[in-house]
């Protein structure tokens, strides 16, 4: 609020001037009603007149001093000013005078300036006297007047030098150049506070402005709470129950601010529809009793525990910096930095208990690890404890200790599990021997190190060969023992006289060198020949594929499995944030263009297992699914694609894949964009967040097993925001040049892209005392290994124009080492050497693993009973199903069009209803090309046959991506494996059959990468994927994802799934034939069977070929993959996407469904196997009757479905206007007659993705 | 022909930049991308501008509410500048966050120095982050059809939503005569209730037209292809001597306003 003064002047003026030119600026909100002079002379008159200003003179001069008083009182009157400021005014008041300007605390509204550091030198020759004294520093003093001369409570002192050879008048200079300074600054704290705020003595009193509470306390330094409270809820409406954000403030004087409140107001509430509340925090006395007027009967807060990234918190910080609070020129008007913590507070009444208040927060409101959580009852006569700010409070920083390992076998079994470090016994006896070769202890002791490792150096090994860093499984040397591949069979039981049988498949005893090296790495150089677009596989954070002369694509997929279940949305936040660094430190720095989420969860049921430690189903995926939202969306990449897959495997370990697809410049200032280019002598740059004690072992940790003592300080949330400026600023520092090689800071953190990058030059010596901290006491080895979020590490030597862009972009940047040539890697603190490791022992002195698997075929008895009473009623229960309905809920909470390009979204259609199966983007939005970007899983399968079910995972993906119009020659793989640990022990009795399940998905893998000509360019794998708490073990069932990535020539002949017009031939088009094993179908039934799909992978290659040329020609008008569900559930979503209908012949479904022609008699009595049996490389396509001809020319051998190696073309209908329905027309009936909002209906099922769902 | 310059700004949080530029320069602009701190430290350039484009995405993460803590960016750097650029009559286009940012400044549906706020953004009535296309109507019997250059010629249009607060809400104690502003100014109406916002309101102009404001996504459709029944549309048209969708006989509705808004400047 502006304030209105009078000015009292006897001199020149210069401070009025100062004053005016204050409010001239903005700097102050005032009004000056007056300018009064005992000095009808006084220059300060004509200045005021100049400004239209009135002016009133009050000569001293013949008049009693009480006469003057009384005179200038009643001029003043009239002007009702708030306070008179005496600027050089040169009468003493006295008290009778004072006494019409008191205020309610009994202040004098009456300031005064002075020329010294009162109380030193009072009176009229303030500056000579200071001057004569002989003073090294004197001052200016802004303070309140009482009935002594110079004297009252002091509003602010600022203080100057005297300088050698100062005069008098040099002297005098400097210091009114301050008070000119300081008057202003003093009104216009003023004009924001008030009295009794500003001095301080206002201890009890509320005092209330329009919309905002502030009370202030005799207590400095506790800092204040706020809640933004609705006005609707202020007002006293009836609530059962209401939400608040909550905020804890914590600096120096904070309740002495008046225009803290207005700041706070400005950036924490909505003007219109909020008010905020604002007391000292251990005061919130008057909320609580408001509160319980309104009728509640508890109060809980939530805040987050001390180290927990809040990104609301660091975004109002900065906030308060932007709204001018912290700094008015270069003062600051509140002492120093305002530090927040946000959280919330939930209050309900009576109608709760207070189980049911914990019961109704826990995991919706809070997650016990990450928040802190208390309820409190309004109605109990003493208040248990409030939350107060939250603080790191760390007992100081450790120093580095010394590790020895002269240690019996059992004790560094013991050493590495109580570290953490996940070694197993050979390795610590590797590093043992390491450190007992004499050339070590030797250098070592050149850098003073002695002869045992540090605890630095320990971590830094462990994590370097951690399974998560080194895949020491996919590259350990396998002993397989004989098996037989239990056989294929038919259906039998209540299908008599249909059984046949196909041999068994038997492998041989046999030793495998490298999974990694024979199959995924081999299948790829294979290839490599005529897939000339492969620029960069497996050697950097993501593969990299050439787009076009210009431009490189490149795709990773990563998973955040072990977070995810400790902490669902930091978990999956996290894993999506770690895979666009992935992108972003592909090459010289890739922009991230795409996501694509795989989510595996176990479906919410009373049949689960529950476990203590184990959070509620329903919690992990509404986590999971809002933290990729935040993660996908706050980024500006479009969540492109994704897919739901629920099996109750996946209870203990959800499987969270992250994938994002980025464009690559393939030449960044003369060099080539994809490689790294850093130099011996470069600086290592670390960029984006500070380093705390989150993700400590993520890497480690994310190895082994989760059990009861699953460290905590693994989970990290994430913080977007930081992490787009980061991506903006990497992105301008490339094109500037800037770079010379970049990683990102994930798993294992520096110790890890340090490590890593430093093999470029041939080592790197990492500062460690220079690495920004989030908060003190974290030990050399934390702060090495820390996971801490949204960090980059770049090589350059151009740091004062990084310096300057990462100002300009907000981003925090330090130099914290150098790469060299030294062979080491080597740490420091202070230039002391606190780790040093050859890089050739750290990187390639882990000893292999050697492992044994063997394959037991499972004995599955089949049991398929009679089919349905009704095939329509089946249709729809499986048209619901948690693997089959719409996933729009989640679809919709995903921005999918972001950066411009969306071409095929995840929903198509007129009615925007259409599951599509790929998604299509324009990466260069002035080019026609399009990116396809598509995934495929068959986790179903790997019990039975996991060689067959790494080939459907394959198939799946490519036949996905040829749906939309995919070039099949152009497409790029990425695998995933997430598989229950394969390494037997006693813990995990059957890890050899695990193992061998490896084996098989490597092997099925191989053959069909091959076959399709689509070679993997990138992978991961997650290999402990198992629950263990002593009393369960659950494991996930071998997850292999296949993600892949192609070409479409124009994105004008995009194909999308739903059907297009009335009168359109639908076709089946397949190279493969059906099964029932683990089918969607058979599971709604509750049948087992071991009836497995097969496919011809040539002909599915040829098959594809054949769709992307009937595409390229224009003929093909809808394009669908038939997966779970089969044929039916195909046809449906076809028709709810389009809002038309299809008329099935029954005849033909059979047709369609016996390529293969193993059932060939069993499917006429067994309509319900040909309309919901799944199976690999199976389409539907509608085509229009203009294109028929050219389309059916495309198929010449079509007709032949005798032999099993022919692709099977058959037309099963045509698109009608609405409706499903299935003829037999031997039987002259309707087997299926359905309306489309039926089928709509059913497809739109409740999913467990929302809050309430039950 | 003249290329009049469009200053699109960046960084932030700010994720649409590069596309909201791409669709101005296709709609015949000259379109600087400028980073928030570039253009706050020196906010007379924008002068040398005629449009003043604050994309979407989620400036500072929107944490507090949408927009919030870029307006106070603002507010405290560029408002003076930002008032006589618009009182020049220059164009100010926010889309999504940009929208909301230029309720949270006060700039929406009064633009005027000192004019109070009238309407808040809120969270969608639904509670959730909606993408979707939707259809929505141009308001034509207001001030809005007469002022605003923006939409033109247009009565019916098709674009995304891709928000969580976009939900207009007047301030509770409004007078009659502010509600009648906000009516009046209200440029677009969703034709479905998607957000429980006011009387449907999508979008808002201020009372001389030169400032937008906008929840759905102009810059995401610019090309036909991106419309979600592009094919069924296409093969509607195909199969048909006449259009039987008109969708596509007209550019893209969101380049269609930006090409009115640089007709306008011509």
């Amino acid at each position: 609020m502006p304030i209105k003064i009078a000015v009292l002047v006897s001199g020149r003026g210069s401070n009025l001037e100062a004053i005016l030119a204050a409010i001239e600026k903005k700097e102050l909100e005032a009004e000056i009603a007056v300018v009064l002079s005992n000095n009808p002379d006084s220059y300060a008159l004509k200045i005021a007149k100049k400004q239209n200003i009135p002016t009133v003179s009050v000569d001293h001069r013949g008049i009693s001093r009480k006469e003057h008083e009384k005179q200038v009182l009643q001029k003043l009157k009239k002007f009702a000013p708030d306070y008179l400021v005496l600027a050089g005014y040169m009468r003493i008041l006295s008290g009778d005078f004072l006494t019409h300007f008191k205020d309610d605390n009994g202040l004098y509204r009456v300031i005064n300036i002075h020329p010294s550091l009162l109380p030193a030198f009072p009176g009229k020759s303030a500056y000579e006297d200071a001057f004569n004294y002989g003073v090294k520093i004197s001052g200016i003093t802004v303070h309140l007047v009482d009935e002594q001369v110079d004297h009252g409570p002091i509003l602010a002192q600022s203080v100057f030098e005297r300088k050698n050879g100062d005069t008098l008048e040099t002297f005098q200079a400097r210091g009114l150049e301050l008070e000119h300074k300081l008057f202003p600054q003093v009104l216009a704290q003023l004009a924001n506070s008030s009295l009794a705020a500003m001095t301080n003595l206002n201890k009890e009193n509320q005092k209330e402005t329009a919309g905002t509470k502030i009370s202030t306390s005799n207590e400095h330094n506790e800092g204040l709470c706020v809640a933004i409270v609705p006005k609707a809820a202020a007002a006293g409406s009836k609530l059962t129950s209401l939400a608040l954000p909550l905020y804890w403030l914590s600096g120096k004087n904070l309740e002495q601010t008046k225009k803290l409140m207005a700041a706070l107001k400005e950036i924490l509430a909505d003007q219109l529809l909020e008010d905020v509340w604002c007391v000292v925090a251990n005061e919130r006395s008057s909320w609580l009793s408001q509160w319980r007027e309104q009728g509640f009967k508890w109060f809980a807060e939530r805040q987050y525990l001390p180290g927990v990234t809040d990104n609301l918190a660091r975004t109002v910080e900065e906030a308060i910096k932007l709204s001018g609070l912290e700094t008015v020129g270069k003062e600051t008007t509140v002492e120093g930095h305002i530090k927040v913590a946000s959280g919330s507070a939930y209050l309900f009444d009576d109608s709760f208990n207070i189980k049911q208040v914990e019961n109704h927060c826990r995991y919706r409101h809070y997650h016990p690890v990450t928040d802190k959580f208390r309820i409190h009852d309004l109605t109990a006569p003493q208040l248990s404890k409030l939350l107060e700010f939250p603080q790191v409070h760390l007992p100081g920083t450790p120093e580095p200790e010394v590790v020895a390992l002269n240690l019996s076998d059992t004790e560094l079994e013991n050493l590495s599990r109580k570290r953490t470090l996940a070694l197993n016994l050979t390795e610590m006896q590797a590093i043992r021997a390491y450190f007992e070769q004499a050339s070590v202890v030797e250098e070592r002791a050149q850098y003073g190190l002695g002869q045992w490792p540090t605890d630095v150096e320990l971590e830094v090994i462990a994590q370097t060969w951690s399974e998560h860093c080194k895949h020491k499984i996919f590259n350990a040397i396998i002993h397989e023992k004989s098996a037989h591949v239990k056989a294929v069979q038919t259906l039998t039981m209540s299908m008599a006289g249909t059984s046949a049988t196909k041999p068994a498949r038997k492998t041989e005893a046999r030793t495998i060198t490298s999974l990694y090296k024979s199959y995924v790495q081999a299948s790829t150089k294979k290839l490599a020949e005529k897939r000339t677009d492969l620029l960069s596989v497996f050697v950097d954070n993501a593969g990299v594929i050439k787009w076009n002369d210009d431009w490189g694509i490149c795709f990773k997929v990563e998973t955040h499995n072990s977070p995810s279940a400790l902490e669902p949305y930091g978990g999956a936040l996290t894993g999506i944030l770690g895979v666009n660094r992935d992108i972003l430190g592909t090459g010289l720095g890739a922009k991230p263009i795409c996501n694509t989420d795989v989510f595996c969860f176990a479906y919410p049921s009373e049949d689960l297992v529950n476990r203590p430690t184990m959070l509620p189903a329903e919690s992990i995926i509404q986590g999971v699914r809002k933290g990729v939202q935040d993660g996908g969306n706050k980024s500006g990449i479009p969540t492109v694609n994704g897919a739901v897959y629920f099996h109750p495997g996946y209870r203990a370990k959800p499987l969270v894949f992250c994938g994002t697809g980025g464009l690559l410049p393939l030449s960044v200032d003369g060099k080539c964009g994809y490689e790294k280019h850093t130099q011996n002598g470069d600086a290592i740059i670390m960029v984006g967040g500070r380093v705390g004690k989150d993700g400590i072992h993520g890497a480690t940790f994310s190895s082994e097993a989760l059990n009861v003592d699953s460290p905590v300080s693994a989970v990290q949330i994430g913080d977007p925001f930081t992490q787009k400026r980061v991506t903006d600023f990497i992105l301008e520092a490339r094109d500037l040049g800037l770079i010379s090689g970049i990683t990102d800071n994930g798993a294992g953190g520096l110790s890890s892209s340090v490590g890593e990058m430093a093999q470029i030059t041939g080592g790197a010596t990492l500062e460690v005392d220079h690495i920004p901290l989030k908060y003190p006491g974290l030990a050399d080895y934390e702060i090495v290994i820390s996971e801490s979020q949204e960090r980059m590490t770049l090589s350059s030597t151009k740091i004062e124009d990084l310096k300057e862009l990462a100002e300009k972009h907000s981003v925090e940047l330090t130099v914290v080492g150098k790469f060299d040539d030294k062979g080491f890697f080597r740490i420091t603190r202070a230039d002391k050497t606190i780790a040093l490791l050859d890089l050739k022992f750290l990187h390639d002195g882990a000893p292999r693993l050697e492992l044994e698997a063997h394959w037991q075929a499972p004995v599955t008895i089949d049991e398929v009973e009679q089919p349905p009473k009704s095939l329509g009623e089946a249709l729809l229960a499986l048209l619901g199903h948690a693997n089959i309905c719409s996933r729009e809920p989640v679809i919709r909470q995903y921005d999918h069009e972001v950066q411009g390009g969306s071409v095929v979204k995840p929903l198509m259609g007129p009615e925007q209803t259409a599951p599509c199966d790929a998604a299509v983007i324009q990466p260069l939005l002035n080019e026609p090309a399009g990116l396809a970007v598509s995934n495929g899983m068959c986790p179903q399968l790997s019990d039975f046959d996991s060689h067959l079910m790494a080939i459907c995972a394959v198939d799946e993906a490519v036949r996905n991506a040829v749906c939309v119009g995919a070039d099949p020659n152009s497409l790029a793989l990425l695998d995933n494996f997430c598989w229950p640990d394969p390494v037997a022990s006693k813990s995990n009795p059957d890890g050899k059959r695990k193992l061998a399940q490896l084996v098989q998905a490597c092997e099925g893998l191989y053959e069909a990468v091959l076959a399709y000509n689509a070679p993997l360019i990138s992978g991961k794998d997650s290999m402990k994927n198992d629950f263990d708490d002593g009393t369960v073990r659950i494991s996930i069932p071998p997850t292999l994802l296949v993600s892949a990535i192609g070409k479409v020539p124009d994105i004008e002949r995009v194909v999308t799934m739903d059907f297009k017009s009335v009168g359109d031939h639908i076709f089946v088009v397949s190279a493969g034939a059906l099964g029932l094993a683990a089918t969607t179908y058979a599971g709604n039934m509750n049948w087992t069977s071991s009836l497995l799909p097969e496919l011809n992978l040539e002909q599915a290659a040829l098959l594809y070929q054949t769709i992307f040329s009937a595409m390229q020609n224009n003929l093909i008008e809808s394009c669908h993959d038939l997966s779970e569900g089969g044929l039916a559930v195909a046809v449906s979503e076809c028709i709810i996407g389009s809002n038309l209908g299809a008329e099935l012949n029954a005849e033909a479904v059979v047709a369609a469904a016996e390529n293969g022609a193993r059932f060939h008699d069993l499917l006429r009595e067994r309509m319900d196997v040909a309309l919901f049996a799944e199976g690999p490389a199976r389409l539907l396509v509608s085509v229009s009757p203009a294109n028929l001809e050219a389309w059916l020319a495309l198929w010449p051998e079509q007709k032949d479905l005798a032999s099993d190696s022919k692709i099977s073309l058959v037309e099963i209908g045509k698109v009608t206007a609405s409706g499903l329905k299935l003829i037999d027309k031997t039987r002259k009936g309707e087997l299926i007659e359905l309306d489309n909002a039926k089928l709509k209906q059913a497809w739109q099922a409740t999913l467990p993705f929302e809050e309430d769902f039950k | 022909m003249i290329r009049p310059r469009a200053v699109v700004l960046s960084g932030d949080g700010i994720n649409c930049s590069n596309e909201t530029a791409f669709a101005l320069e296709q709609a015949g602009f000259e379109a600087v991308i400028s980073h928030t701190s570039e253009l706050l430290s020196k906010p007379k350039q924008l002068m040398k501008s005629e449009l003043l484009a604050l994309p979407g995405g989620f400036s500072f993460g929107d944490e507090i509410a949408s927009g919030k803590v870029l307006a106070v960016k603002i507010r405290h750097r560029m408002l003076e500048v930002l008032h006589s650029y618009i009182e020049k009559g220059s164009l100010v286009l926010g889309i999504c966050n940009g929208f909301q940012t230029l309720v949270q400044l006060g700039l929406l549906p009064n633009s005027e120095e000192g004019s109070e706020s009238i309407v808040s953004l809120t969270h969608n009535s639904g509670g959730r982050f909606i993408n979707r296309w939707v259809e929505m109507t141009v308001n034509a019997d207001s001030a809005t059809s007469t002022n605003s250059p923006f939409f033109k010629g247009l009565t019916k249009i098709s674009l995304p939503i891709r928000h969580g607060e976009g939900r207009i809400q007047v301030r509770p104690d409004a007078k009659d005569s502010d509600i009648a502003v906000v009516k009046e100014r209200a440029a677009l109406n969703y034709n479905e209730d998607v957000n429980g916002s006011f009387e449907r309101i999508a979008a808002l102009t201020n009372g001389k037209g030169n400032v937008l404001g906008l929840m759905p996504h102009p810059e995401a459709y610019i090309r036909h292809s991106q419309h979600p029944a592009f094919q069924s549309i296409k093969r509607q048209n195909s199969s048909s001597d006449s259009l039987e969708n008109t969708l596509f006989e007209n550019p893209p509705d969101g380049l269609t306003i930006l090409k009115n808004a640089h007709a306008s400047l011509s």
